[in-house]
């Protein structure tokens, strides 16, 4: 993957000294600039060593088609869909490759909602790149870049508004926090000690070094554990680089899976805040699904990609929803992921439960995913998928993205993937023999094509 | 014309057309390929699009792996003074000196403070061109870190090298016009380290240009109107980078910038005699100079680099060009505004006359300058058939080491391509009127037949 570079509906992201050069990045953000017009665009990023470079090289870009950069320096993703709507901006840059290893930098695009570009704004966005064609402005016309001060207090001022921020700091909550030595790192001890929590941190230096594996997974929050169990907390936290995902420990420190975290977050927002339909994404875990429609919730699934979640909720009404991967997206705090809310939800739950945190997961029915790959080339994909939609024609399907199969409390998913020149299967059931059957079951129909 | 220059010693273009931060990144990941990832010092001027260059300078030297320390807002003297004594690799200066509003340019400096020999810069072009550029991976990359201690232990090696009790003693007033540039910031602190009353004219760091940056007579009309008023001793006026002055004495008398260098010149001589460098286009008022203290002089081919690697070649005492620009390499080998501002004040509290008395003392000539347009393929063609055909010359020895000189006894005439406009430039020179015009209008009718 030396010369890996992705330009697609996340953003463009690359390897930092290979293909994600400053270069590449100032042409992005110019024509970014051109994109969303001359005024001013709020860019920020997370603490990786390449984010003060690859800021210079946007700030660059964006003054020479006339854009204002508004700099809001090391700050969690949410918190520049906030500024772009606080400040009435053109829109955002956000610098982070989030789960991706150090290495790896990227940019992500938002419009002056708030929200990452859809994949027809994006491709709109591609081609200004590739025509090449700019309108630069001249030395009088030049903007200057400012610098935004406080950048997080509004995002988490409207975190902490829409909890019973007075019923969590009553319980003074012992926190444990693993900030991934990303954003978090900057803020999360500040925004928790406003609601009263008592934190702990590990992982906590902003050094853009990664301590752990970057992304939020069970097996890597040993040091989370450990930290919860040595303080005698009430929670375990661990966030992403860039603050959109969290997974959450128990008060023994055992990570309840990061497919869970939205499932706390959808019962915390029904039972107290609003009511209405539920959005996740196709490979979110169905124990979402139940904890939803236990309450009366319709449930939608979308494609793969924040964008089409957030783009689903908002047309829906939504609430709550989000992505199994511990992406909670509250609209009305901000249509994004967003492991703030995530935090202050759970904390919420926590308060007015007046349960531990093992006893809520308790509450929530368990599955099992198993997953695989099977390579393929990719001009065999079409016939699997068609057959897969001629098998179960008779079932509740889902084709936005592949073939999704839902089932009475279980799914099976096959897609192509956008990376490799495999088909991967998913399937979720309440046990794991269930879903290794229906996983098997799926592979035996795809046999005769493969 | 407003396209790119490259050149060895950097880069050139206009905002909004041919300076784009993809070619300036390129230019500097270059330049830190060059250097190899080593310590890059950066300075700018305070013109509106200088921010945006330095942020995609100082992106491009990361790239390559380079430590950088951002000087922000430096007058390029004061910044190759730096270099040197940080111990770094080199500099990348970031000015549109004399040029007018919507120019800027990239100056590479090279580790003793010098511009960059023309191998190197050829060598830094060849990375460039080539895009064979040095990339850091993401534990590689460099840092930028902001400083601001740089100024004082300038100034303070500004006191040691000038009599500063002299100046002190003379009780001088000074108006400096800084064009709003680089050296707005430094003005205060210089005139409080020296010890005279400043009156500063056009020095707010506001990004515009408030006049054509050129130091040249046309330029310092304000600060000649400003003299009287302020009963000011001497008057300045700097180019943006503060590399380039031209004087106006206390009579208003706006003189050419060709006779800064001549009069330091004769300043610093008679403290420090030695080899004296100039360009082959400088005013015979400098030979004269250099032959009253019995000193060599040697010329180079016109550009600052040329002048400044000369002046280390030779060992020099003092160097310079016509356009205002003077160095003295036991300070620094840089063409240095506050220094030449500093030597010409020592030399009035030394000798204790006026500004005007001490102009009317250096031996003068009668001096023309004329641009004839054409293009450059042109341009080289006509200058060949010039050289073929001399019957322009008759009586005087020619010279090519940088387009086409005539020395007679009375005076000169030189004439060469322009590197940055489509144009041929002739510069004469003589002690009567009457046959430096004679000579510019033969040369300019024969080349306007050629172009």
């Amino acid at each position: 993957m030396k010369d890996f570079l992705k330009v697609g509906i996340s953003g463009v992201r690359g390897v930092i000294g290979e293909t994600f050069t400053p270069q590449l990045a100032t042409s992005f953000a110019r024509a970014f600039g051109v994109f969303v017009g001359r005024g001013c665009v709020v860019v920020g990023r997370d603490t990786r060593p390449s984010g003060d470079m690859i800021e210079r090289a946007v700030v660059a870009g964006l003054q020479s088609v006339g854009c204002q950069p508004l700099l809001a320096g090391i700050v969690p993703t949410p918190t520049v869909g906030i500024l772009v709507r606080d400040l009435a901006a053109r829109g955002g840059i956000t610098i982070t490759a989030s789960h991706n290893p150090a290495p790896w930098n990227a940019l992500k695009f938002m419009g002056r909602d708030g929200l990452f570009l859809d994949r027809t704004r994006a491709e709109e966005l591609l081609d200004i790149y590739h025509q090449g064609r700019f309108d630069l402005v001249n030395e009088e016309g030049l903007p200057v870049t400012e610098i935004i001060s406080d950048p997080t207090g509004t995002h988490f001022k409207r975190v902490i508004d829409y909890v019973d921020s007075a019923a969590i700091r009553q319980r003074r909550f012992r926190v444990a926090v693993d900030a991934c030595n990303g954003v978090g790192a900057v803020h999360t001890r500040r925004f928790l000690e406003q609601l009263g929590c008592v934190v702990t941190m590990c992982h906590d230096l902003p050094t853009g070094i990664f301590e752990r594996e970057a992304e939020p997974l069970p097996e890597n929050l040993g040091a989370l554990s450990a930290l919860v169990s040595a303080q005698h907390c009430d929670v375990g936290f661990a966030q992403d680089p860039d603050g959109d995902r969290l997974a959450v420990t128990d008060e023994h420190g055992l990570p309840i899976g990061e497919d869970l975290t939205v499932a706390l977050a959808v019962q915390a927002v029904l039972d107290r805040h609003a009511r209405g339909p539920v959005a996740i994404h196709l490979s979110t875990s169905r124990a979402v699904q139940d904890v939803a429609e236990k309450r009366g919730a319709e449930v939608t699934r979308t494609r793969i990609g924040e964008v089409n979640v957030v783009q689903a909720m908002l047309a829906l009404n939504s609430p709550v929803g989000g992505e199994g991967n511990g992406g909670v997206i509250v609209p009305a705090v901000l249509p994004g992921r967003d492991s703030y809310i995530a935090m202050a939800l759970v904390l919420e739950l926590l308060a007015k439960e007046n349960q531990t945190l093992s006893q809520l997961r308790q509450a929530i029915p368990r599955y099992v995913v198993i997953k695989e790959k099977i390579r393929v080339r990719p001009e065999q994909v079409p016939e699997i998928l068609r057959l897969l939609r001629r098998r179960h024609e008779h079932d509740k399907i889902n084709l936005l993205d592949g073939v999704f199969v839902e089932f009475a409390g279980a799914w099976v998913h096959v897609r192509p993937s956008n990376t490799e020149p495999v088909i991967r299967i998913s399937a979720e059931a309440p046990t794991r023999e269930a879903a290794a059957l229906l996983l098997q079951e799926t592979r035996a129909a795809l046999a005769p094509v493969l | 014309m407003n396209g790119l220059r490259l050149s060895s010693f950097g880069l050139r273009g206009f905002v909004g057309e041919s300076l784009t931060p993809e070619v300036v990144m390129d230019f500097a990941t270059a330049f830190g390929t060059f250097t190899d990832g080593g310590l890059v010092l950066v300075g700018r001027d305070t013109r509106l699009s200088s921010p945006m260059v330095q942020a995609s300078v100082i992106a491009g030297l990361m790239a390559a792996g380079c430590e950088v320390l951002d000087l922000g807002i430096c007058p390029t003297p004061i910044l190759q003074f730096t270099v040197p004594r940080r111990k770094a690799a080199g500099a990348i200066a970031i000015s549109g000196g004399h040029m007018r509003t919507g120019w800027n340019a990239l100056t590479l400096i090279s580790a003793d403070g010098g511009f960059v020999d023309p191998v190197s810069g050829e060598a830094v072009l060849d990375v460039y061109h080539a895009r064979d550029f040095r990339r850091a991976d993401w534990q590689h990359l460099g840092t930028a870190t902001k400083i601001d201690d740089f100024a004082p232990p300038y100034f303070t090696a500004l006191e040691e090298h000038l009599d500063v009790a002299a100046i002190r003693r003379a009780n001088l007033t000074v108006v400096i016009d800084v064009a709003n540039g680089a050296g707005c910031r430094y003005l205060e602190p210089f005139a409080q380290r020296l010890g005279f009353r400043l009156v500063a004219v056009n020095a707010e760091e506001s990004g515009y240009m408030a006049r054509d940056p050129e130091p040249r007579p046309r330029n310092a009309r304000q600060v000649a109107s400003i003299m009287p008023l302020a009963n000011a001793h001497a008057g300045f006026v700097t180019s943006s980078d503060l590399g380039r002055v031209s004087l106006v004495a206390e009579d208003c008398e706006t003189a050419s910038e060709e006779y800064t260098f001549p009069l330091v010149a004769d300043h610093v001589l008679a403290r420090t005699p030695g080899t004296v460098v100039a360009n082959c286009c400088t005013t015979r008022t400098v030979d004269d100079i250099a032959h009253t203290h019995g000193c060599r002089i040697v010329k180079a081919a016109v550009g600052q680099a040329f002048v400044i690697s000369t002046l280390t070649d030779e060992q020099g005492a003092v160097g310079g060009e016509g356009n205002g620009s003077v160095a003295v390499p036991r300070f620094s080998r840089a063409f240095d505004g506050l220094l030449t501002i500093g030597l010409v004040l020592e030399d009035l509290a030394q000798r204790g006359g006026t500004l005007s008395q001490r102009l009317r003392e250096l031996p003068r000539y009668h001096i023309v300058k004329r641009q004839v347009y054409g293009e450059p393929r042109h341009c080289y063609s006509a200058l060949d058939s010039l050289h073929r055909d001399t019957e322009w010359a008759t009586g005087a020895t020619l010279d090519s080491t940088d387009g086409l000189r005539a020395d007679w006894v009375d005076g000169w005439v030189h004439v060469r391509a322009s590197r940055t406009e489509p144009m041929v430039r002739i510069i004469a020179e003589s002690r009567f009127r009457s046959q430096v015009e004679a000579r510019v209008a033969d040369i300019a009718r024969r080349l306007e037949r050629e172009l």
